[in-house]
């Protein structure tokens, strides 16, 4: 029984960095009032750049490359919906379009319509101190993204909630007339914000080919970016929250990943399909039972016109 | 009032030529030969339109009908799809599951494919309803949401297009509805096929024919009748449609119906036309391409028939251009970048007005 839960334990801090760290970009923006349907197209740019980038460079170095491809394409969204006023629903998925479509094309073009030629993946590190302790020691043998993921949740919320900048964030995204009257550039600091969600949700792209794989494949992140998006929607937009409903999905898949090679007899009952609907349909069910816009930020999604109040 | 429908489709045509200009200078540097990629882009033309040179220099007829039929075939799933999302749009909602709407429709019409015994005049249309309405209920989830409790459509629709992923093909099409041939459903009967329209030559199905009749019809509806236009009000703004007594409800039910049953039709296209089964994956996201035909049609139906013929026959032709080595998702890449352009041009109409108006004030 404890093996049982240590196994499922280290399954879900393999899935969970992923989807902590693209759960945590996407409420990064949103809190700022920029909507952040681009999170999958900008977890398949970090995954893509961060592999290929690993092929001659160092693999840390590389998730650093991956990062910063993200944060440009989010840079981009940034441009679309905020100096040009796109729409940013439409921008994030016309992002989503490109990516999908631009990686199938360069995978192709240089390496193989499947998959990149693996890559030196992360070390894997451990506390020796935990080796002998029961089920602290699944924390053991993951790369340091993983502990990373553990910790930034709480540095995020810790920005947002406990300082200056946090407090104007969140206020640029309920009321940017309100932040503008401070002599600060709503703008400016929305862009900020855009982009540094577009730094984490890249370096949650990254973990895929460069941890949890070692490799970029054709199919990444293959809608993980929309799951982050329930993993927002599920915890109410806050980073503490997004990060728990994040590990949440994480713990159940693993959940399914195990039950479907240690007891198949359970997924005769309840199919595998089912189990994999849930998080998406649980998001739904929070949020039908809250109704309105649920947590959402008030001036998500609506650009700032400083000559319109 | 020509001038001005052209003056409407000028934006999108420059996006279009904008992204195609861009594309090919991208490939153009990738390959590091301009001439190449000018071959490229012929062999595109070529495997979407029709190899007219060589019709015309061997009588060889097949020569354009097959690729014709080809591009029919992806252009008729791009326009459901896309006339989807513009009939959303056109009550001021944002159709992201048209996707879902597609999966469910293209298993409703492998199911009753596969599993009734009809007269052939009559097992095509029925799989059609079927799919139609398989569709139309998955949209009405989120109106319910979105009417009942305030629920936005944005992100309910992403989360039931997941949702409809999980169930179809990773629960009911290998498991309960799992036919002979391992994943996916069993092979529907020739009585529901897509006739096909020019005999073995071409691929050209009822599917086309089928799409450009749903999208005239769409536009009778929106442009001619009392309640197309309500719908319309509806969409342009709330408040004021409310304020005017029409009933938005009414006309949101209405619209997210006909907008799912599109996207079921789309489904449907591509099951009876193409894969004649549900298979264990199905297909391309036509789904969220159908956001790029709508968006670049200018959620006109007609703009939508246009740049679906337009991208179905480039997409089509992309696998010619895998003879030069260019992967054939390269006319994905243009059209993503077209809609790109297209959300970026919203913008500078708004910066143009804006310069006009700041001397004045």
């Amino acid at each position: 029984m404890l093996e049982l839960l240590e196994a499922l334990l280290a399954s879900t801090l393999d899935y969970a960095p992923a989807l902590v760290f693209a759960a945590l970009g996407a409420t990064l923006s949103e809190r700022a009032g920029v909507v952040s349907l681009h999170v999958e197209g900008l977890m398949r740019t970090g995954a893509f750049v961060a592999a290929v980038a690993a092929l001659s460079l160092p693999t840390p170095l590389a998730v650093c490359v991956g990062m910063a491809a993200a944060a440009a394409v989010a840079g981009v969204h940034a441009l679309l919906s905020l100096r040009l006023r796109a729409d940013q629903v439409i921008s994030g998925m016309a992002l989503n379009l490109v990516a999908l479509s631009l990686f199938s094309f360069l995978l192709e073009a240089r390496f193989s319509p499947t998959g990149t030629p693996p890559i030196a993946q992360l070390s894997r590190h451990g506390l020796p101190a935990l080796e002998g302790v029961p089920l602290l020691r699944a924390l053991n043998g993951h790369t340091a993204l993983t502990w990373l993921a553990l910790a930034l949740p709480f540095a995020l919320s810790f920005l947002l909630y406990r300082t200056a900048w946090g407090l104007r964030v969140r206020a640029v995204g309920e009321a940017p007339a309100a932040v503008a009257t401070l002599g600060v550039s709503v703008a400016g600091l929305r862009a900020a914000c855009v982009v540094g969600g577009g730094l984490l949700a890249g370096l949650g792209g990254a973990v895929l080919s460069t941890s949890t794989l070692d490799r970029f494949e054709q199919h990444m992140p293959a809608g993980l970016g929309f799951m982050a998006l329930a993993a927002m929607v599920f915890g109410r937009w806050s980073p503490l929250g997004a990060f728990g409903a994040a590990v949440f999905f994480a713990a159940g898949n693993a959940l399914r990943v195990g039950l479907a090679s240690s007891a198949p007899g359970v997924l005769a009952v309840v199919p595998q399909g089912v189990l994999m609907a849930l998080p998406y349909a649980l998001t739904l069910g929070v949020l039908a039972v809250q109704g309105g816009r649920g947590q959402a930020p008030a001036a998500l999604g609506q650009p700032y016109d400083p000559e319109h109040r | 009032m020509a001038d001005g429908r052209l003056a409407r489709a000028l934006p999108s045509l420059l996006a279009v030529t904008a992204a195609l200009g861009a594309c090919f200078v991208a490939l153009a540097a990738a390959l590091g030969d301009a001439g190449l990629a000018a071959e490229a882009f012929g062999q595109m033309a070529l495997g979407g339109f029709g190899d007219v040179p060589r019709w015309l220099s061997t009588g060889d007829a097949a020569a354009v009908l097959r690729p014709l039929g080809e591009s029919a075939g992806k252009a008729s799933v791009l326009l459901l799809a896309g006339l989807s999302v513009a009939v959303a749009f056109q009550v001021g909602l944002f159709n992201i599951g048209a996707q879902g709407q597609l999966l469910w429709g293209g298993l409703a019409a492998a199911v009753v494919g596969a599993a009734v015994q009809l007269p052939p005049a009559l097992h095509l249309p029925v799989c059609l309803l079927a799919a139609a309405a398989a569709g139309a209920a998955w949209a009405l989830l989120p109106t319910a949401l979105k009417l009942r409790r305030g629920v936005h459509e944005v992100i309910s629709t992403i989360m039931l297009n997941w949702v409809a992923v999980a169930l179809v093909e990773n629960w009911l099409v290998v498991g309960p509805l799992q036919g002979p041939a391992g994943a996916g459903t069993a092979e529907v009967h020739p009585s529901a096929v897509m006739p096909r329209l020019l005999g073995e030559s071409s691929r050209l199905n009822l599917g086309l024919p089928l799409s450009l009749a749903a999208a005239a019809a769409v536009a009778a509806w929106l442009l001619r009748t009392t309640h197309g236009l309500e719908t319309r009000a509806v969409g342009r703004g709330q408040e004021a449609a409310r304020a005017a007594g029409l009933p938005v409800e009414g006309r949101t039910w209405t619209a997210m119906a006909v907008a799912g049953a599109l996207a079921g039709l789309a489904g449907a296209v591509l099951v009876l036309g193409s894969e004649l089964r549900y298979p264990g994956r199905l297909a391309a996201p036509y789904g969220f391409d159908g956001i790029a035909m709508a968006l670049i049609g200018g959620n006109h139906p007609l703009g939508v028939a246009a740049s679906s013929l337009l991208f179905g026959a480039l997409r089509a032709g992309g696998t010619r251009m895998q003879l030069l080595g260019v992967h054939r998702g390269f006319p994905e890449l243009i059209q993503g970048l077209a809609l790109l352009f297209v959300a970026a041009r919203l913008g500078w109409a708004w910066l143009l007005l804006r310069r006009k108006e700041t001397p004045r004030a």
